[in-house]
């Protein structure tokens, strides 16, 4: 391996790492996105006091949470189909079916994760703060709204900036059903050049990079809502 | 002691409380009448909280009455939200809100309830901060502040509701030593001001001097319902008389 041979790589093939970056990005903020709307909602569901409701989440999440995720990719892409369910191609989108199966695979996976995040988070609040509230005469909503939950985001929110980190990362799976990411851009370039060993530390420090760069948003973020802690 | 001829403001009629199979409060009579300071001491597990809770449905009674100014809370279609209003409640851990400076800690309730304005709700929190000499913090956070002051703010952010009765939950059992007078003095000057109070209490001098009437619940029943001073001086139950020959 050689420093020279790995700067010439980044500079021939920039355009396809560039091109990894944008997908596995893309990929990363919707499943996060999709993921922390529905992975609320299921947390709302998991804490009902509506029996079915709470029984139906339970399962999901537990489900999810204990089968790999490239079963669920790839069930998502070849397992449907072949039950006549396919995700639809749009003509000006390329590739949308491939991405929607990606996406909707991996903010499915999250969903679950999210969920416990938010519960546990939720948990962890002292029971107190509730009791206060509502010796006050708060509803449970209001109380919910005023005091629980801005201080169950202080729990939550590291855990979901952790999530973003694990979601850019396990994203490189979904390069197995031939979705042009990060990881599959480089094996593109391995191909054309034979050189896996730059190439791959390319792709490492690339996806460091990105999970440095969100651990650190996620930081400033927390600080700002430290209600003057330090 | 003048005896107290106030109207009822609360009427416990056949309590009881289990919890799964465990019974915690058998069969609970009494009244709290106006402007009336009343502790409640009794052995730990006995039922106080559990009892105190009742009053304001933090926990739902088993069976039972309880009437609060005529109206039975406990019946399905009252308003708990509106009687909690007008039941302040003080509790062993503070349980300021911790995402509230001291300030929003005490007005977020007069505002979102009742519909109290900003600055009148602020006004009248900096007048009770003063009251309790914890003006000058008004823009601190709860976990800036000594438990003794927490417990203040505590008292003061549940008066901003101008309750009817407070109920307090060993409002000084969480603190050192040293801060527990400056509490007590708080309290002090509360049941001077007149107002209604029900203080489950492990403080003896200030269920003998300061409250009019004691109750001894233990085991889930009362034991003793009576003038302070009588219930202190001359203990007729056994089980009462050994709670005090430990405590005192
Ligand atoms: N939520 C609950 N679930 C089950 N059991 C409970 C619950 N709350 C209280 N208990 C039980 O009820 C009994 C009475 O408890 P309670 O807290 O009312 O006693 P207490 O007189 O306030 O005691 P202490 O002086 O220690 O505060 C105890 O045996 C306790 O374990
Ligand atoms: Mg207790």
């Amino acid at each position: 391996m050689s420093l020279e041979k790995t700067i010439l790589i980044i500079n021939r093939y920039s355009s396809f790492f560039l091109d990894g970056i944008k997908s596995t990005l893309i990929i990363a903020a919707f499943s996060v996105l999709l993921g922390t709307v529905f992975g609320t909602l299921m947390a709302t569901m998991r804490m009902s006091r509506i029996k079915p409701l709470k029984i139906l989440a339970t399962i999901y999440i537990e489900f999810v949470r204990g089968t790999p995720l490239m079963v669920q990719l790839t069930f998502m892409f070849y397992g449907l189909p072949m039950a006549g369910i396919t995700f639809p191609d749009i003509s000006f989108i390329p590739n949308f079916s491939r991405y929607t199966a990606g996406i909707v695979a991996m903010s499915m996976n999250s969903c679950a994760y999210v969920a416990e995040i938010i519960r546990s988070g939720i948990q962890a609040v002292d029971v107190g703060q509730m009791e206060a509230a509502r010796s006050l005469g708060f509803r449970h909503s209001q109380a919910m709204s005023m005091v629980i939950l801005p201080q169950a985001v202080r729990n939550i929110l590291p855990a979901l900036g952790n999530e973003f980190v694990t979601v850019i990362k396990e994203s490189s799976i979904v390069s197995v059903i031939g979705i042009a990411d990060l990881m599959f851009r480089t094996n593109d370039v391995i191909a054309l050049t034979y050189r896996s060993l730059e190439c791959l530390l390319v792709a490492a420090v690339i996806y460091f990079i990105l999970t440095f760069t969100s651990g650190r948003l996620v930081a400033l973020t927390e600080r700002k809502l430290s209600y003057g802690r330090k | 002691m003048e005896e107290n001829n106030g109207r009822v403001l609360l009427e416990v009629r056949h309590l009881h409380k289990c919890f799964g199979k465990l019974t915690v409060l058998e069969d609970i009579n009494t009244t709290f009448r106006k402007n009336e300071v009343v502790s409640i001491i009794g052995p730990s597990g006995g039922g106080k909280s559990t009892f105190l809770r009742c009053l304001n449905l933090l926990e739902v009674p088993t069976s039972g009455e309880i009437f609060f100014d005529g109206v039975d809370i406990c019946a399905a279609k009252s308003d708990i939200n509106l009687h909690r209003q007008k039941m302040g409640m003080v509790f062993q851990q503070f349980n300021l809100f911790n995402n509230m400076n001291v300030m929003k800690n005490m007005t977020a309730a007069p505002i979102r309830i009742l519909g109290m304005d900003k600055e009148q709700a602020e006004a009248k929190a900096m007048e009770l901060l003063e009251r309790v000499d914890l003006a000058d913090r008004y823009a601190a956070y709860p976990h800036q502040l000594s438990g003794g002051q927490k417990q203040r703010i505590a008292i003061v952010r549940a008066l901003m509701m101008n309750p009817t009765v407070m109920l307090f939950d060993e409002p000084t059992s969480a603190l050192d030593p040293e801060m527990i007078g400056e509490v007590l003095d708080v309290m002090k000057q509360l049941a001077s001001d007149g107002m209604t109070m029900i203080v489950v209490t492990h403080e003896m001098r200030f269920a003998r001097e300061v409250s009019s009437r004691t109750i001894f619940l233990e085991s889930g029943h009362i034991e003793e319902d009576k003038p302070s001073h009588e219930l202190f001086d001359s203990p007729e139950s056994p089980r009462l008389r050994s709670f005090l020959d430990k405590v005192l």
